[in-house]
Parts: C-alpha cells; structure tokens; sequence
C-alpha cells in the first residue's frame, strides 16, 4: 500500500505541468528581461535605488514575488502591470537569468 | 533626515548592532519561508532606500507578511534607515 502511494507520488511529480519552480529557461529569461533593465538594469543591479536590485536572488523567491503581484497578493502600481502578461515559463525564465547573476548576497553572520 | 547629527559610519555601525534579529533567518544560507515556500531573501547590498520602503509597507500591512509585519511594527524610522544603510554597505 504504502509503495503504491509512493509511486503514485513519483509519476504525479513526474507528470505535473505547470510547476511553480519548473525548469527556467537562462537565455529566454535574458531576452525577457529587457523590458525589467529599464528600471532594474540589465543583469539586476538596479541604479534607481528605489527599485531593488534583482542580480544573485534567489530564483525560488523572485518567482514567488512576480506570482504575488499578478494574483494581487502583493500590490504594486508599475509591477501588478508587468507581472500581468507573464505565464509560468516567463516568470521561471526570468527568475533563472537574474537569479544567476552576481549581486546580493545573505547577510553576514559577525 | 536622520543624518545631520550622524557620520555615515556611525549609522551603519548602528544599523549592524540593530539588525541582530534578521540574522536568524536573512543570514542562513538557502532558509526557507514556509506557506508558501520560498527561500528567504538575500538582503546584503540591497538599495537603502527599497529596504526603507519594504519595511515600512510591512508596517502597515501594505505587504503583508506575518512575520515581517511583527518585525517592522517594532522598529522606529530611525532604526529603519540605520538597518537600510547597514544592508547597503555590504555590497
């Protein structure tokens, strides 16, 4: 019983198509982004210090992010706008390229 | 606003001793948030100002986030725009 459940489990992992974290797409998201350099630069690291940089994210929580503003969760004028024409593999795409870029870091420990 | 009586370094050394708690979790390699999940993110070299912002939305529930709401409700402007500046200078 429990095997089957298992494998069950497996093959629904398997077949599942529309992941939030499916496979990003590097040089599709680095095309996507040109319209993101405008205010965000053009590998993420934003000029316009109201604007967060976007380069050496992590991918799992800038796709979170973009998620949040087309739902509505998170609300933002100039991003609810953007993060609207987005489908899942753009958003994973773009969060590939910027989060594969060299910029944020976690905050140190001392 | 806050910087007439202070040197820039002076503020992010304060910032530094101020932003103890986000270490818990912003200092841990691949942490995770939990429903939905999501590693918690990356704050070190982030733009001041856009840290300032963030925080203050989570005050006032503008982003709404449980844990960060409780976080921001406790600091005042001033630790705000230390803890922003500290973030920042570790580009």
């Amino acid at each position: 019983m429990s095997k089957n459940i298992y494998k069950l489990t497996i093959l629904l992992m398997m077949l599942n198509p529309c992941s939030l974290y499916a496979a990003g797409d590097y040089e599709s998201g680095k095309s996507k982004s040109q319209v993101c350099a405008a205010c965000h630069g053009i590998d993420g690291n934003s000029k316009i210090t109201m604007y967060p940089i976007l380069a050496g994210q992590y991918k799992n929580y800038l796709v979170n992010a973009l998620h949040a503003y087309k739902s509505g969760k998170r609300n933002n004028a100039i991003m609810s706008g953007f993060a609207a024409g987005l489908t899942n593999q753009d958003i994973d795409d773009l969060a590939t390229y910027f989060s594969n870029q060299k910029g944020l870091k976690i905050l140190p420990v001392k | 606003m806050f910087s007439d009586n202070l040197h820039a370094e002076q503020e992010i050394d304060i910032g530094k001793q101020k932003s103890e708690t986000c270490l818990g979790c912003h200092a841990i390699h691949g942490y995770n948030n939990v429903y939905p999940t999501y590693k918690v993110p990356k704050l070190a070299g982030q733009h001041a100002d856009y840290i300032t912002s963030a925080l203050k939305s989570y005050q006032k529930k503008e982003r709404q986030h449980n844990t960060m709401h409780a976080n921001a409700i406790a600091l005042s402007d001033e630790d705000i725009n230390y803890i922003a500046k500290y973030f920042e200078s570790l580009k």
